[in-house]
């Protein structure tokens, strides 16, 4: 195979742009608000590796310039919703730098998705601010109003289609306009679609993850809707709402966290599918890509070591 | 016909490439520096003293040992020392080393030993015999005696060729086929002749066309076919090279020998031709002089022993601080100076400009690297375990099938040295199965004196009980025989009272 050959930091920063049309989708949707959230991540990351790395007494500058910190800082701060208060980010992105990753031994060394495990410290502790989105397009006055606490966002908010899935079906309110209801969802999916297609195409992540999760989804939300489709929605609906297509393409191909044969990959991400879907439909949180996620990344060391592919001459 | 495939490797460029493949001819060197170890076996002994005058292709130095081949010497001249240099290897370990000064008449020793009509009419031995005392060895790099691998193979079904030029950037078995063509072939006839295969292939990346032309004009034999292949980086590794041509794939720990293949490198063909037809042992080679820092790059054909300081006076060198390597980029290692000379296994020295080294950072699981793995090994894996010193895990993850064709190296975008952990850690290895060997030893050892120590207690006991057996019977007997005298003699003494009584009667 040829290889245009990308080094640590070039492989980091090439997967941050490829989030931009994913992010753009979100700004045109939801508002400035996204850019705060990520400035403010992204702040906070640096501070906390840089001041961790020195209490470890480890070199600052490779590791705040090789891109990883502020990837992290990134993908957690696009997985909140966009008006929750600034302290929940900078909670989260702290929580993730120091026990996603500092406590491993910094970059590599990791066995969880940082920003996964930063995401699912925040659900679990702040389920109120972590669920309320907003449910229009904010100004950039009023997103900083509604960030740093300056007026009352009664009124901004509203629930995701996957939270309607959880209340809404016990409220009578059939599939069809539940689906009808997530236009935004559709195209901030898109967008991520795109920017991991873009990333496949440059050989920064492998087709394995995002193929086989994406599978697993179909798989089981058919299984489900063959079941019943007066209670679950079809794959379209799981595909193109939540998390999905940001799971597939960024998240769980992670390569740290992630396993790492390429017959364990394909497990790895067919796993994480069903388990999205289960959560969601089954579980107690509107969103599940983080908890499965964080729980395939629990089994990587199994799955890679029964994975091992056949060496030459064995 | 064909194609198999092997998974991974990687396609480079020639990072130096040549305008003309010429293979230059140099004069003859004013002093020659020969090793006497070679890559594997024991250090040949030298059988020339200091101050004795010496002819080319007189053999020096001899061992008897299968794994060796004798030293000859590449001028004529005088011996001026038999000293310990540095060997160009990367241990950086002193070696005896024969020092010849030329006389500049090159004058020959009569070589014509052994069968010295048609090698046809040989036999198989007589030819073995004639390539062991040419001092003829793989060319390629690995550097093993060829008498030996060809008596290994001897009833192999294919005689492979490879022509594949291990690595980018050296071009001399390119300039060598190039400049000799018949003599492959006719070299390629007489290996069949002796290891009776009943054909051969020889293997060649299409980035030699003019090679493959000239060995195509004069390749007139049936069973010798050529197969020309895409140029891949880690072709050329034997196994490797089996598995794409035959589709065979070699068992680990087993040989090409083990699969009925006999694999020889090109140079080693002609080197063979002219030891076995033209009576002329080892006492040359060719060699790539390339490198960023070079401003042509050459093919010299050049004497054994010479220096590479002699070797780089016949290219223009650049100016500035240069990094010095041989035997490629890939699998070749640096040097610290050109004071060192040319051995047999000396394909290439590389001249680079130093480039400021990149800075290493963590693995990031990325997954590059078991994707260019020849082998499909997971060197990120063994990377970790290696790390953390936990070699029985690297061990379980197949460390041991590595062949350190540094692939992996090359593509990790953390630009880790992988292949110099894994080496690390199989020398770690090694220990370690010595070590155990050691402690096995120790307690066989042990436990078979205790079981000496009881014997020899036992066997003392069972003789004494013996003893004390045979003691007791001896004893009854002589008590037996005790009272039987005292009976006799009682007997007497009562016939004698009788008889006393009879006359006192």
């Amino acid at each position: 195979m040829t290889v245009k050959l990308l080094n640590t930091n070039q492989i980091m920063r090439q997967v941050s742009y490829a989030l931009a049309l994913g992010v753009g989708a979100q700004v045109y949707f939801f508002g400035f608000s996204v850019f705060i959230q990520i400035f403010l991540a992204c702040i906070t990351g640096l501070i906390t590796e840089a001041l961790f790395l020195r209490l470890r007494g480890s070199e600052i500058k490779p590791a705040i310039i090789d891109g990883s910190v502020v990837l992290t800082a990134i993908l957690l701060a696009i997985s909140i919703p966009s008006i929750a208060p600034w302290w929940i980010i900078v909670l989260g992105v702290s929580f993730a730098v120091i026990f996603g990753k500092q406590i491993f031994g910094g970059l590599g060394n990791n066995p969880f998705n940082p920003a996964m495990l930063g995401y699912a410290f925040l659900l679990i502790s702040y389920p109120m601010q972590m669920t309320q989105w907003p449910a229009d397009y904010l100004s950039m006055g009023q997103a900083v109003d509604v960030i740093f606490g300056l007026s009352n966002i009664d009124g901004l908010t509203g629930a995701t289609s996957l939270d309607h899935l959880k209340t809404q079906l016990t409220m009578g309110i059939s599939i069809q306009e539940l689906e009808l209801n997530s236009i935004s969802q559709l195209w901030i999916n898109i967008g991520f679609l795109l920017g991991g297609v873009y990333l496949l195409l440059r050989r920064i992540i492998y087709w394995q993850i995002p193929v086989s999760l994406l599978s697993g989804v179909v798989v089981m939300s058919t299984a489900l809707y063959l079941v019943d489709s007066g209670q679950f929605t079809s794959s379209l609906f799981h595909l193109v709402n939540g998390a999905t297509m940001l799971a597939a393409f960024f998240i769980a191909t992670d390569p740290v966290s992630a396993s790492t044969t390429p017959s364990g990959r394909l497990i790895y991400g067919f796993l994480i599918g069903i388990l999205i879907v289960i959560i969601r439909v089954f579980g107690g949180y509107p969103d599940a890509v983080a908890f499965a996620v964080l729980l395939l990344n629990i089994t990587v060391p199994l799955i890679d070591f029964y994975t091992q592919p056949k060496v030459f001459g064995k | 016909m064909l194609k198999y495939k092997y998974n991974g490797g990687l396609k480079l460029d020639n990072p130096y490439p040549i305008n003309e493949i010429d293979l230059i001819r140099i004069p003859l060197p004013d002093k020659v520096v020969l090793p006497m170890q070679q890559r594997i076996g024991n250090q040949a002994i030298p059988i020339v003293s200091v101050g004795e005058r010496v002819l080319t292709g007189q053999i020096i130095a001899t061992i008897d040992d299968q794994r060796c081949a004798p030293v000859h010497a590449s001028i004529s001249g005088t011996v001026v020392a038999i000293d310990e240099h540095v060997y160009a290897h990367k241990s950086g370990l002193k070696g005896l080393c024969v020092t010849i000064e030329s006389d500049g008449k090159d004058e020959w020793v009569d070589t014509s030993i052994g069968c010295t009509e048609r090698y046809e009419t040989c036999t198989a031995n007589t030819i073995y015999n004639k390539i062991r005392v040419s001092g003829i060895v793989g060319m390629g790099g690995a550097g093993f005696p060829t008498h030996t691998k060809v008596r290994l193979a001897e009833g192999c079904h294919t005689l492979i060729v490879n022509a594949t030029e291990c690595e980018p950037g050296i071009t001399c078995d390119a300039a060598l086929m190039e400049a000799y063509p018949t003599k492959v072939i006719r070299g390629i006839e007489v290996l069949l002749h002796i290891c009776k295969a009943e054909r051969a292939i020889i293997a060649i990346e299409d980035d030699k066309q003019d090679a493959i032309a000239a060995l195509k004009k004069f390749c007139n034999n049936e069973n010798i076919s050529i197969e020309v292949m895409p140029t891949k980086y880690t072709s050329g590794a034997e196994k490797l090279l089996l598995k794409y041509l035959l589709g065979i794939e070699v068992p680990t720990g087993k040989f090409a020998s083990d699969v009925g293949v006999l694999c020889q490198n090109v140079g080693t063909v002609v080197a063979m031709f002219d030891a076995v037809v033209e009576n002329r042992p080892l006492i040359s080679r060719a060699v790539t002089v390339a490198g960023s820092a070079v401003k042509e790059s050459k093919n010299l054909q050049v004497r054994l022993g010479a220096s590479y300081d002699y070797l780089l006076s016949f290219v223009d060198i650049k100016e500035g601080s240069h990094k010095i390597s041989m035997n490629g980029l890939m699998m070749g290692i640096e040097l610290d100076s050109t004071n060192y000379s040319v051995s047999k296994n000396t394909n290439c020295v590389f001249i680079d400009q130093l480039e400021e080294s990149k800075p290493t950072k963590e693995c990031i699981r990325c997954g590059l690297c078991n994707t260019v793995c020849p082998v499909d090994l997971l060197p990120q894996q063994l990377y970790w375990y290696s790390k953390s010193k936990n070699i029985d895990k690297a061990v379980e993850y197949n460390l041991l099938d590595c062949i350190e064709c540094n692939c992996c190296s090359y593509v990790c975008p953390s630009q880790i040295p992988l292949v110099n952990y894994y080496q690390y850690s199989k020398a770690l290895y090694k220990q370690q199965v010595k070590e155990k060997q050691q402690t096995e030893n120790a307690r066989e050892r042990f436990e078979f004196r205790e079981l000496r120590l009881e014997r020899n207690k036992r066997e003392r006991a069972e003789m004494m009980e013996a003893k004390k057996i045979v003691l007791k019977e001896k004893m009854a007997k002589d008590k037996a025989q005790k009272a039987a005298i005292e009976a006799a003699l009682e007997r007497v003494e009562t016939a004698k009272s009788a008889q006393g009584s009879q006359d006192d009667g």
